[in-house]
């Protein structure tokens, strides 16, 4: 009897911080604390043997550096106030294409909140191995605190909700390091001609033009969509959808260029084989004089090159595409967060869990890893101090006026391989643009 | 004999050879230890090769308070020795009977042996999870354990199925004549034969258990019975990863494995020679 | 004599168990993979049978003919140089005679124990074009030779296999080792006092003798390189593009990356196809007498 006293008024104080927390849905939230508590109450009816009344959830997530680690510490530490009386069991995850998760799927081992991408969303709802969360959205106030420029990371192709996302859009940039820039007297380019000119005018000068980590493919993809979208603003994503074909002028032509300026020495040598270290270092080094990397790297960029680290707007065909592409920004996000396992004991109590980690994982990242780009508002003041390029770029988020997607936010996993494997090839200089034409137009999925 | 000593020892091409190569052999060990102790930018940008700037051991210490190092060690220990003793028991005997007993079927159970080790392993994960959450092994010793010993099946069989036939077929006739069974025949005549076989292939099967990620990844779950080689995905993120903790781990986890095959290839080396067998 | 080696509840006692464990563990398996390679399955859910639809799609594939061509290549590499190599060390250090062969006898197999992840982090660093080893190498050697060594694909899966082949030397080096050490003795002194050179007499005894240890060192390496993985997984992700793709790999991303596992499976089937038939050949090839003394 004690015992349920104890949990009675732990959640009496739960629904309290909910009630307090987000005043409009105070219905649906108590409604939601008494089937928690009713659910509560079974579990511990059945768990008799076990004194104390806890429920345990395993979760599956990225816990490996900083900005992974982080954000979840500070996630289960707020969940610990939130809900004492749940406790997670942490399984790092792997990086392993998603092997190890699938196999759990399986062998009917799912961990009860998993980390899922476009990819384990596609391919679990198939299989019944993800929960759909459609009535679970408003726990937490979740899809009220949704920014409506995210709600594509929420919601996916089919309408529905799989996963509470915490990332919001993310952007690709050009970064570039100013003192290089002057220090050669380049300009910085608004156009591929003065682009040639400096890519040009860094190897005279012995300094690699742009740096980028092509041994990882994505990032290869995404310097391709950067001249894509610089004639077409879907860039990737109309290819993902068969909407257009790889032979068509926009997309063609961003083939050609890449292949001309590589030619030219755009690329440090090797560029195939360098991985993130390596190319962040021949940046912030000052070997390297732009850098292609997502806003993420902002943190980092004015860490190790203060001032002089900049981000540009994409080069344009010409002096008018320039101005009319500018905010034809490239990557974005797509559905993708915490997921919950359909053979959860309480579905309801997980995809509490679930959707609290994921406010809180976004509320960190905002309030202390200098991050703005989440999926959710947060409320609380910002405890470390904004970048100067991130102010820019926040500043430039009402205006953008398009977005494309990682490779991995692309939806077709058949052509993402595809157009991996054929724009790295094509950062070799020995790829022919037909070829990467053949190559990729097998891949393109039928128009849907 | 002296002719044939001073032949060799006079040859120094060979000699040159040999010595140089075994350098090119050690130098990764070293390379390992200097990379250990430096950061992902000296690794990759500004001192690959050389001795350290800077010797960083909070790698080290970095490395032994992300997992218990402890615990891992003693599990990979007792999932190696029991993977080792399960997989030689099980394929000496069956490789004997394939090499040397008279049956209608032998060459087809060799072959079928062999084909294990022509099958990528990640192919078969997911069968394998399911059969060994269906045995109730799962998250016990016994689910890496009896995995390992069945994938080491085949290449042990080979390996020993060719000593084995290498044998002159003499030997068994004698004993037979001599009247000791079959079964003493195994253990007291073939056994001791084998022997150089039988050290290298405890340092081989040692070896695939001490250093299996991908089986050991997807079975194992509970920390309690995770291996070394799991230590490495706390170094590994989706974008970076801290090579040098990493190789701070990885250098602790290599050296069992070094003494280990000081311990057996000194086995391989005063084990009796087939000649010195049928001699005596 | 027949009767004493036909023993039948000696060769079941022997062989039931290894066979037992070995078909429920391994051999169920790959029937499942050969059996879902007849699928479009993403791995999860249940799957349509669409008979040898997936068979039929590798032939058009072009990346499966790049990577029948890699395992190819990597195959002949590794046999050639293994074997080859391995042969002369491990002859060399048989010789009691070779001074400081116990040192060169440890040092030969530390890369074995090595993990495949550092050992090519090192190579990786070796064939950097800008501040790599082997670029240094040739221009000591005077040679105007800098290459980007992973980066163009015909150089690519040369420079791999040789990352493979230099590891797993050790591994040949002690089953050959394990190997000379089983042949008797006398045959080598009787061929020495016959006059022929320590060259001769393992040419002519020692080679012929160890027939059965290089079957299957063949085997191993033949079917290792045509097995292909972590090389490519850890080195170049299979790039640049698809140029370092084997069947392994082919495997892993059409199962994990791209969620055909059918499709994947049916790569996994052509490759245990391609290594029994390399091995069926390896076995034919050498010598099939068994050896008399």
């Amino acid at each position: 009897m004690r015992k349920i006293k104890k949990a009675a008024a732990a959640l009496a104080s739960l629904s309290l911080i909910v009630v307090s927390a987000c005043g409009s849905n105070n219905n649906t939230v108590n409604e939601t604390s008494n089937t928690t508590a009713a659910t509560n109450a079974v579990v511990k009816e059945e768990a008799t043997a076990a004194p104390q009344e806890n429920v345990k959830l395993r979760i599956y997530a990225q816990y490996s550096d900083d900005d992974t680690k982080l954000p979840y510490d500070y996630a289960v530490a707020e969940l610990k106030k939130e809900m004492p009386n749940v406790e997670l069991e942490l399984e790092v995850q792997a990086q392993d294409d998603g092997q190890k998760l699938k196999t759990y799927a399986a062998t009917g081992n799912l961990p009860d909140i998993y980390q899922a991408g476009v990819d384990i969303i596609n391919t679990f709802k198939k299989s019944g191995n993800i929960l759909e969360l459609d009535k679970y959205t408003d726990l937490y106030g979740f899809k009220d605190k949704m920014f409506s420029s995210t709600m594509n990371t929420l919601t996916s192709d089919d309408g529905h909700v799989y996963a509470f996302p915490y990332a919001g859009n993310e952007f690709m940039l050009l970064y570039y390091n100013k003192e290089l820039f002057e220090k050669n007297n380049i300009k910085v380019p608004t156009t591929y001609d003065e682009l040639m000119i400096a890519v040009k005018g860094f190897n005279a000068a012995g300094v690699t033009p742009l740096a980028l980590f092509a041994k990882e493919k994505w990032p290869t993809v995404a310097l391709y969509d950067m001249f894509v979208t610089r004639q077409e603003p879907a860039g990737i994503v109309k290819l993902d959808k068969g909407q257009v074909s790889p032979s068509d002028p926009a997309y063609k032509q961003a083939a050609e260029k890449i292949v001309e300026l590589v030619k030219a020495g755009l690329l440090p040598k090797g560029a195939t084989n360098l991985n993130y270290d390596q190319a962040a270092s021949l940046f912030y080094e000052g070997k390297a004089a732009m850098f292609l990397n997502g806003q993420w790297e902002i943190a980092t960029s004015t860490e190790k090159l203060g001032d002089k680290a900049g981000w540009m707007y994409f080069p344009g065909v010409d002096a008018a595409s320039y101005e009319t592409s500018k905010y034809s920004f490239i990557g974005g996000g797509g559905p993708g967060g915490y997921a919950v396992n359909p053979n959860t004991k309480d579905p309801e109590l997980t995809a509490k869990v679930a959707a609290f980690l994921s406010l809180k994982y976004a509320e960190y990242k905002y309030t202390q890893r200098g991050n703005p780009i989440v999926a959710t508002k947060v409320e609380i003041p910002v405890v470390t101090e904004y970048p100067a390029m991130m102010k820019q770029l926040s500043d430039d988020i009402e205006k953008i006026t398009s977005t494309t997607a990682f490779a991995w936010g692309l939806s077709d996993a058949k052509f993402k391989a595809a157009i991996e494997d054929a724009t790295q090839s094509l950062m070799t200089g020995g790829y022919s643009v037909e070829q990467f034409i053949k190559d990729v137009t097998k891949a393109v999925p039928q128009a849907k | 004999m002296t002719r044939f000593k001073k032949l060799l020892n006079n040859n120094w091409p060979v000699a040159c050879f040999m010595w140089l190569y075994a350098l090119l052999s050690v130098y990764p060990l070293v390379w390992m230890i200097f990379y250990s102790l430096k950061n992902n930018d000296e690794i990759f940008v500004s001192n690959p090769f050389g001795f350290p700037t800077h010797l960083r051991f909070e790698n080290y210490v970095d490395a032994w308070s992300k997992y218990n190092v402890p615990v891992y060690f003693s599990n990979s220990l007792i999932v190696a020795i029991a993977t080792v003793i399960g997989a030689i028991t099980l394929s000496v005997m069956f490789s004997f009977a394939a090499a040397r007993l008279q049956w209608r079927f032998r060459g087809i159970a060799h072959t079928y042996m062999m084909i294990g080790m022509f099958i990528p392993i990640q192919v078969i994960m997911i069968p394998l999870a399911i059969l060994v959450r269906d045995f109730h092994i799962a998250n016990t010793y016994g689910a890496l354990i009896i995995p390992y010993i069945a994938f080491n099946l085949s290449f042990t069989s080979i390996v020993f199925y060719g000593f084995f036939r290498s044998i002159p077929v003499d030997l068994e006739e004698s004993a037979c004549i001599d009247g000791a069974s079959i079964y003493r025949t195994f253990f007291s005549i073939m056994l001791p034969i084998i022997k150089p076989a039988l050290a290298t292939m405890v340092i081989f099967i040692f070896l695939n258990s001490w250093n299996e990620f991908t089986m050991a990844v997807i079975l194992i779950t509970k920390e309690s019975l995770k291996t070394l080689p799991l230590g490495l995905l706390f170094f590994q993120g989706q974008f970076t990863t801290n090579w040098g903790a990493m190789g701070a781990a990885m250098t602790i986890a290599s050296l069992p494995t070094v003494l280990i095959y000081m311990l057996f290839s000194e086995q391989v080396e005063n084990a009796l020679t087939v000649g010195s067998a049928v001699k005596g | 004599m027949r009767k004493y080696l036909g023993n039948k509840t000696a060769i079941a006692i022997f062989t039931l168990p290894a066979l037992l464990l070995y078909t429920i563990m391994v051999f169920y398996p790959i029937m499942q993979t050969f059996f879902r390679s007849m699928f479009e399955w993403d791995g999860l859910s249940a799957g349509t049978f669409i008979w040898f639809d997936n068979y039929k799609e590798l032939l058009n594939d072009s990346v499966f003919h790049t990577a029948i061509y890699n395992g190819l290549i990597f195959a002949a590499i590794i046999t050639v140089t293994q074997i080859g190599i391995g042969s002369i060390l491990a002859f060399a250090v048989s010789d009691v005679s070779f001074k400081g062969r116990k040192i060169l006898r440890i040092s030969f197999f530390i890369p074995v124990v090595l993990s495949i992840t550092v050992v090519c982090q090192l190579w990786l660093s070796i064939y950097n074009s800008e501040y790599g080893l082997m670029n240094k190498l040739f221009d000591m050697l005077g040679i105007q030779y800098h290459q980007d060594w992973l980066s163009s694909g015909k150089s690519a899966i040369v420079a791999i296999a040789f990352v493979n082949a230099w590891q797993y030397m050790g591994y040949h080096f002690a089953l050959l080792l394990a190997g000379a050490k089983s042949v008797p003795e006398q045959y080598m002194e009787a061929a020495r006092i016959d006059g022929a050179t320590k060259l001769q007499a393992i040419v002519k005894i020692t080679i012929p003798m160890m027939a059965e240890t290089y079957k299957f060192c063949m085997v191993f390496a033949v079917t290792g390189g045509l097995n292909a993985f972590a090389n490519m997984y850890i080195m170049t992700s299979g790039g640049p593009g698809t140029s370092t793709y084997t069947l392994t790999y082919l495997m892993y991303r059409s199962a994990f990356r791209v969620g055909e596992f059918g499709y994947g499976s049916a790569a996994a089937a052509v490759l245990v196809i391609e290594c029994l038939l390399a091995t069926l050949i390896i076995n034919r090839l050498v010598a099939r007498e068994r050896i008399s003394y």
